[in-house]
């Protein structure tokens, strides 16, 4: 053990306390903010010498001048002459620590004098309270980063029960953007929970929104740069520097409906990309998520139920104002059951029909009907779906929906319903997986504190509030955590924090701060965060390894995003992807005899079949169609008609 | 009770504050009552009670007493070459009377602090030295514990005078003859330190006040005495108009001090600050160094050393003007320690 560093000083003025104390150091002590000491006191308390751990909070440098005039006076008033003198004025380092722990917890009293020391490994574990949760038995830590401070290198533990439920659970990350903090962070997390993630607890799985650019778009690729040191951090805290193994990623198509909107678009990486499209009946559930509280007035409302519940997926006969018999199924057939209904109440002259007066389903018909359009790509009129794998998730894997280059409404609609399937699944157990992360960044956006109430941060609200007990856990991060709705940050039980703006810490919520711990959050580096746990007392700064995995700016020039591509070169990307063996030719040939809207529904089925032989697959859906002669393609000359379909084996 | 900080006799019932020894002796001296709130006396006012006198000094350097210039004035500080300095303080109080009679407590202490790498700290040599006693005039007290009387840290204050005449009953009187004691304890642990230092180390220490206490101080190349106080001045008639007008940076020339019943030594007077508008004495200060370092040079070159010593200011010391920091370092050193 090394001899002490510092020794505890109190005044009238300055009096220990209970849960802080004072002490100083020699002038070259390798002591600052956020320094984990260790105090032995000297006078036994019932028997025992008393040990209290703190953290540095705040530190004061001042010498034996009483005026700063005394020292202009000395040197004549020329700052050189200072560097002739032969003496240095008498100077103290005087730092105060707040108490982390105090052993005996009981009685609890103001720190006793003593000696202070640095704490060792052991120490950190104890004065964080990391020993009720690393001892035999419990064995529930989760890595979060790296204590330093002189000799001691101390990886910091938070707690599975406390981080992932069911004690406590969520996290949320604040730090500036284009700091590395946040994406980088919840990257490392991810590895550190996958890792250690007790098999008691059973599986765990995430599901990660990106949000903004291309920062989750390449978690399945190693990184291009990872330093020794970020090396020894992973050995250290026995994570393997390694990408995630099981990644998947979700996209809806572009408006034009054949290429996927996602940045990651290289054909290199579209192996394990799949597209994210969605039907009447996916998102009549949600029409709330769409409409804005003028258009959801109990008049709508109560038609939107009864379409949802007595016209979708339902044959509705011929009755009354209705011509024909309806089976709406698709965004199409419910715009015809739309029109049908309208135009029988327009012949028989009536306004209501089953209560549902005609300006309400006009209106709800112009509401729903442009769904579909203000969400193209995602939702289909054909009634295509493609999912994420509700029921079969499986354990420690990533899926990543990439919503960044979508409009708000859809990316509203893509939110709702992802994390209300997520729910409804862990509540029956279902899901695959008994726990799952989902992560969501950009909170000042998604749940601000200060705007009208919406469906996706009532949602968060959900999650933050009960998703504990299903297991299902967020973790959010944002720029300003001033500006989310307190009830999500303040149900967080672990909260990070990077590199703060000092606007944001000259909010109140940071005023629990001392004015030198906020002044270090003002100046953290890249790979250093503050972290609070319930199990510490005080906020702890750690260091945390570079991710492993390929960061956005890198994998978008790596891999960069293909060029707007035809329908022909889509088809071909995509029907590649399930035999490799395809040519641009054969693709070609077929292409170019069908209209864009059926190629389009062809290629959404075959992707969604997946099929042993794509081409065939995917002719097969085009075969009920003789194709027409484009009318706006120049062609040299008259292509004879070939009899359709040819080889299919589907007709076999 | 002698000590050193860090030593601790387990046994010792010794008070160790003021408020200790008045409880202490009010077992031990019958029809004493405890005195509150007295302010510790300022050894300032009680350093120097001889009446000032003007003294002709007795050259030893070049034929008459001339200004002669140690250092620029206008040039940057020079360097030191002390590595130490020994201060002393006291503390006296009175803390009990009886029957009118001064019960006198007193800490005496002195201290060495060093310089390493333009830092002070205390000397390792030898530790710093705190000495507690009372000072009472056995002859005025009736009823002291018998046992009390011959113990070492209790000094008769009212022994008879070389004429054989005791001192008066007057209470300043006896408080002047506790306070002359003191200053003779302290003088004492000063001169066990200095005669340490010089015994010991082989570089030279800056000493606050005379060295002609001590035989072997005196006698030393390593110890240097500045004196700040000037109730004897060295300078009479023309000599007395030169030392007066001494301007920064300038020094006199060297003469013999050799005070009754003390050692011999070399000694200038030195202006280590511009004095233009103020009072005479101001940055005056007289250096004692042993005798035979007398030349020219040696005597120019501790003035340079004295002068290079005033920055940092000594501020907020009142005799600041005087006072070297690492002087005003070793007094809130032993301040803090006893």
């Amino acid at each position: 053990m090394s001899g002490p560093l510092g020794r505890v000083v109190a005044t009238e003025r300055k009096p220990n306390t209970p849960h802080e104390f004072h002490f100083w150091t020699s002038l070259d002590c390798p002591v600052g903010i956020g320094t984990i000491v260790r105090v032995d006191g000297t006078h036994p308390v019932d028997g025992r010498i008393p040990r209290i751990y703190g953290i540095v909070v705040e530190g004061f440098s001042y010498t034996d001048l009483q005026s700063p005039m005394h020292d202009v006076l000395g040197h004549d008033g020329v700052p050189s002459n200072a560097g002739f003198a032969a003496t240095d004025r008498a100077e103290i380092r005087l730092y105060t620590a707040a108490v982390l722990r105090q052993i005996p917890e009981e009685p609890l009293q103001p720190v006793p004098m003593g000696e202070v020391f640095l704490a060792a490994e052991e120490d950190v574990a104890t004065g964080l309270r990391m020993d009720a949760y690393l001892r035999e038995g419990a064995n529930t830590g989760i890595p979060i980063g790296v204590y330093r401070a002189g000799a001691t290198d101390s990886v910091i533990w938070l707690d599975a029960d406390f981080l992932l439920g069911p004690e406590a659970a969520h996290l949320n990350i604040s730090g500036m953007s284009g700091l590395a903090t946040k994406t980088s962070a919840v990257e490392w997390l991810l590895s550190s929970v996958f890792t250690h993630f007790p098999e008691s607890k059973g599986s765990i799985a995430a599901v990660c929104f990106n949000v903004k650019g291309p920062d989750l778009c390449y978690l399945d690729q190693p990184a291009s740069r990872l330093e020794d040191s970020d090396r020894a951090l992973y050995e250290k805290m026995g994570v393997k520097p390694a990408p995630f193994e099981k990644v998947r990623y979700f996209a809806p198509y572009t408006a034009k409906g054949f290429t996927l909107n996602t940045l990651r678009s290289n054909e290199a990486l579209m192996h394990n990309v799949t597209p994210l499209t969605w039907g009447l009946r996916e998102v009549l559930q949600y029409a709330e998520v769409l409409l804005n509280k003028d258009d959801l007035d109990a008049k709508a409302d109560a038609l939107i139920d009864f379409v949802g519940e007595r016209v979708v997926n339902r044959t509705m006969e011929k009755e009354g104002p209705l011509s024909r018999d309806h089976t709406v199924e698709t965004f199409a057939d419910l715009e015809g059951w739309f029109r049908d209904l309208l135009q029988g109440m327009e012949r028989a002259n009536t306004d209501s029909w089953r209560t549902h007066h005609i300006a309400t389903i006009r209106k709800v018909r112009n509401r729903l009907s442009n769904i579909s359009t203000r969400c193209a790509g995602l939702v289909t009129d054909t009634g295509n779906v493609s999912d994420l794998p509700f029921g079969s998730f499986e354990d420690r894997a990533v899926y990543v929906v990439d919503v960044a280059s979508l409009e708000e409404d859809a990316q509203d609609l893509i939110f709702a319903r992802v994390v209300s399937r997520l729910r409804e699944h862990l509540e029956r157990r279902d899901l695959g997986v008994n726990n799952l992360i989902v992560f969501v960044d950009e909170l000042n956006k998604y749940a601000p504190n200060d705007a009208q109430d919406t469906y996706v941060r009532k949602m968060l609200l959900d999650i933050a509030e009960r998703g504990r007990y299903l297991g299902l856990v967020l973790f959010s991060a944002q720029q300003f955590r001033s500006q989310v709705h307190r009830r999500i940050v303040g149900n967080s039980g672990t909260a990070l924090y990077g590199r703060m703006d000092a606007d944001e810490l000259a909010t109140p919520g940071y005023s629990i701060l001392s004015p030198a711990t906020r002044t270090k959050l003002a100046t953290l580096e890249k790979g250093q965060l503050m972290v609070r746990h319930p199990y510490f007392t005080q906020p702890i700064f750690v260091r945390f390894p570079r991710p492993a995995v390929l960061s956005g700016r890198d994998g978008a020039e790596r891999f960069p995003q293909v060029a707007d591509v035809s329908i022909e070169a889509a088809i071909y990307r995509s029907l590649r992807q399930l035999d490799p063996h395809l040519t641009m030719a054969s693709v070609q040939a077929l292409a170019g005899r069908y209209e864009e809207d059926e190629l389009i529904k062809a290629l959404h089925a075959t992707k969604l079949a997946r099929p042993q032989n794509p081409l065939a697959f995917f002719r097969s859906r085009l075969s009920s169609i003789i194709p027409a002669e484009k009318g706006n393609r120049a062609r040299a000359g008259a292509i004879p008609l070939r009899p359709l379909p040819i080889e299919d084996p589907y007709e076999s | 009770m002698t000590s050193t900080p860090g030593h601790s006799d387990p046994g010792n019932d010794w008070p160790g504050s003021p408020h200790e020894a008045a409880r202490f002796i009010l077992d031990k001296l019958p029809g004493c009552s405890a005195v509150e709130g007295t302010p510790p006396t300022d050894e300032r006012f009680h350093h120097g009670d001889d009446a000032p006198v003007l003294v002709p000094p007795e050259i030893i350097e070049g034929a008459g007493f001339t200004a002669i210039r140690a250092a620029d004035p206008h040039a940057v500080r020079g360097v030191s070459g002390f590595a130490g300095f020994l201060d002393g303080t006291q503390d006296v109080r009175v803390v009990n009377q009886v029957h009118g009679i001064p019960i006198v407590w007193a800490t005496v202490s002195a201290a060495i602090r060093v310089r390493v790498n333009r830092r002070l700290m205390a000397w390792s040599g030898s530790p710093p030295i705190v000495s507690r006693r009372y000072y009472i005039p056995f002859r005025y007290v009736d009823g002291l514990a018998g046992d009390l009387e011959a113990h070492p840290q209790i000094v008769d204050t009212a022994r008879l005078d070389s004429s054989g005449n005791p001192p008066s009953r007057h209470p300043a009187a006896l408080m002047e003859a506790a306070i002359t004691r003191v200053q003779q304890d302290r003088e004492a642990v000063e001169i066990r330190l200095a005669e340490a230092w010089c015994a010991m180390e082989s570089r030279a220490i800056y000493v606050d006040g005379s060295i002609t206490g001590s035989a072997v101080t005196a006698s030393s190349p390593l110890a240097i005495g500045v004196v700040k106080s000037h109730r004897r001045l060295y300078a009479d008639g023309d000599a007395f108009r030169m030392v007066v007008g001494l301007g920064a940076g300038e020094r006199s020339s060297v003469f013999r001090v050799a005070p009754r019943g003390r050692s011999a030594v070399a000694s200038w007077y030195l202006r280590v600050r511009p004095a233009a508008g103020r009072d005479v004495l101001f940055g005056l200060v007289r250096v004692e160094a042993a005798l035979g370092d007398n030349s020219t040079e040696r005597a120019s070159e501790i003035s340079r050393w004295i002068i290079a010593e005033g920055a940092p200011l000594a501020l907020p010391d009142g005799r600041w003007d005087k006072m070297a920091y690492g002087i005003r370092d070793t007094e809130e050193f032993l301040r803090a320690i006893s």
